[in-house]
């Protein structure tokens, strides 16, 4: 087979070219199966009534909450006064908010960090520290300080957010190419144009990389944030159904976060293919 | 002839202590307006760092460089060619170019006329908008010529820019740098280490030892800048002679290397 290869190449480029094709094909289908299955599994083990209803609803179930919680002529306003996509909206507001602060400081400060030997070696265990911090854990202090209105909740996505952009500017500022830098130089750059011009531009791949760790850190946090007041989010939508053992309205939330999890990566990704083309190319 | 560029006593070294590399000198040189001079020496025999001293990215140990009475400074006077391209992948080839020209202080509305003329000028017209990595090697460092010609330097610095271009892309190259630095009293320092190209890029050449790089020979080329087709002018006997003359050169500083040995 593989003299073959080497020795026909005209016609085994034919085959291989199908079996590109067919992977290609068989990947969102297979993913798509295994989906089904899961839900079928989920389906016959809830049907199965191992556990009672309140423990393991059934997916129709689940379902059935998705119509009920969208409709805001249901009698309560969707759930507990807002409907599903509303609390989606207010949440994914909290963690553009948190997660946009915390770029801007991030890249503020991984640029500092990067430019600035003794910056870096003043802030980094700082950062470090934060970073290894759980959300949840600071979340108390910033309550007491800044109270139970949207400025704790935005402050700790914000703190969350911040740490990974400014650890990756950091690196990516330090590992510029010292010969773009230099080409730079030798044109007339001076300071500020070197960085803005050479030092951002050639870390924007390295930075981008931070800026999708960092929203989808944003993200996950946000149902932590929304256990302090957060009764309109969908976070405080699962902890308010979890309270009256709602297991449907919890498994629906949970299904909500991920899918937009997932969704909002897969637009990070897209938009950083979009703004560094040249990535890997030099 | 104005002189534009002086060294004097230029040495120049790495390091420090016993650590310490002697790159460059002792070494004197003056360069005048209109000038092309090709620096040919071996490996390691200090051409680089002799180009970034003329540069300002160094400072020489000892010795002064003046151009034009003054200290250099990097993106003053001088505009830089090296090995390797060097263009900004971020921005597409006018990008690169616009940059160079706002650098110099260009103002923005003659930014794109200015860029037409430098794209015309290496002869790239019409690939303004390409990205840099989907045009080839030989137009890359077409661009980067365009770019360091943006600010009208005084002086044009060029690290074997050609070297890891194929043949043919090299001497097309070739006769299109000799044609353009001839222009109103351009001064050109060409470091390479193939003998062909000093004879045929040069109006003078200086070959160096071995490092630390000192004036091993310093040659006058007195073959006609425009007029003679580039095949016409390497079949010359003139042509010839001056490569055999450069050749036993460079030749020498290796026999004094071996000797030493
Ligand atoms: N940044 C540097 N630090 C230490 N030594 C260097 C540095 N750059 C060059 N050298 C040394 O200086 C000598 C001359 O180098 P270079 O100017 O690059 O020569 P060439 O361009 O002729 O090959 C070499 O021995 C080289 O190893
Ligand atoms: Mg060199």
């Amino acid at each position: 087979m593989s003299t073959e290869v080497t020795e026909r190449p005209v016609v085994t480029s034919r085959p291989r070219g199908s079996a590109r094709r067919a992977r290609v094909f068989t990947r969102p289908a297979l993913a798509l199966l295994a989906l089904l299955v899961l839900v079928g599994i989920w389906q016959l083990v809830a049907l199965a009534r191992i556990w009672p209803e309140q423990l393991l609803p059934t997916p129709g179930q689940v379902w059935h909450q998705l119509l009920v919680t969208s409709d805001s002529g249901n009698g309560q306003g969707g759930y507990g006064g807002s409907t599903l996509w509303e609390r989606l909206g207010v949440s994914l507001r909290r963690v553009a908010y948190g997660s946009v602060y915390g770029i801007g400081i991030g890249v503020g400060l991984g640029l500092l960090m990067g430019l600035v030997p003794a910056v870096r070696a003043t802030v980094e265990p700082l950062v470090t520290f934060l970073r290894a911090l759980p959300p949840l854990a600071y979340l108390s202090l910033l309550v007491i300080w800044f109270g139970i209105d949207e400025e704790p909740k935005v402050y700790l996505l914000m703190i969350a957010a911040f740490p990974p952009v400014a650890v990756a500017t950091a690196a990516a500022v330090t590992g510029v190419n010292r010969q773009y830098v230099e080409a730079a130089r030798a044109l007339g750059a001076r300071g500020w144009q070197v960085v803005a011009s050479v030092i951002l531009p050639a870390s924007a791949p390295e930075i981008l990389t931070g800026v999708r760790l960092a929203v989808g850190i944003a993200y996950g946090s946000v149902v932590a944030a929304e256990t302090v007041n957060g009764a309109d989010g969908i976070g405080g939508m699962v902890l308010n159904a979890q309270r009256y053992n709602q297991t449907s309205v919890v498994i629906l939330g949970l299904v909500v976060i991920g899918v937009t999890g997932l969704l909002i990566d897969s637009l990070l990704v897209a938009l950083s293919r979009l703004l560094s083309p040249w990535r890997g190319r030099a | 002839m104005s002189t534009l560029l002086t060294l004097s006593g230029v040495q120049h070294h790495y390091g420090r202590g016993t650590r310490a590399v002697a790159a460059v000198g002792p070494l004197d040189l003056h360069v005048n307006a209109g000038e092309f001079v090709v620096v040919v020496g071996p490996s390691g025999s200090g051409k680089s760092t002799l180009l970034r001293l003329i540069a300002g990215f160094e400072h020489p140990s000892t010795g002064t460089v003046e151009l034009a009475g003054q200290p250099p400074v990097p993106g003053r006077d001088v505009g830089v060619v090296f090995q390797q391209p060097r263009l900004f992948p971020w921005r597409s080839v006018d990008g690169n170019i616009n940059a160079a020209l706002r650098w110099a202080g260009v103002p923005r509305a003659d930014r794109a006329a200015a860029s037409v003329d430098l794209l015309a000028k290496v002869g790239l017209s019409g690939l303004g908008a390409r990205r840099v990595w989907e045009i080839s090697g030989g137009q890359q460092q077409r661009v980067a010529i365009a770019r360091a010609l943006a600010a009208r330097p005084r002086l044009l610095l060029l690290d074997e820019p050609f070297a890891a271009l194929d043949a043919l892309t090299r001497e097309r190259l070739q006769e299109d740098v000799r044609t353009l630095t001839n222009r109103d009293g351009q001064g050109a320092v060409f470091v390479t280490h193939s003998v062909d190209e000093a004879v045929f890029l040069a109006t003078r050449i200086i070959v160096l030892t071995d490092r630390p790089g000192r004036i091993a020979a310093d040659i006058a080329v007195p073959l006609p800048r425009t007029g003679v087709p580039a095949a016409e002018l390497r079949a010359w006997p003139e042509y010839a002679a001056l490569r055999g003359q450069v050749a036993a050169a460079v030749r020498a500083t290796l026999t004094e290397v071996e000797e030493r040995v």
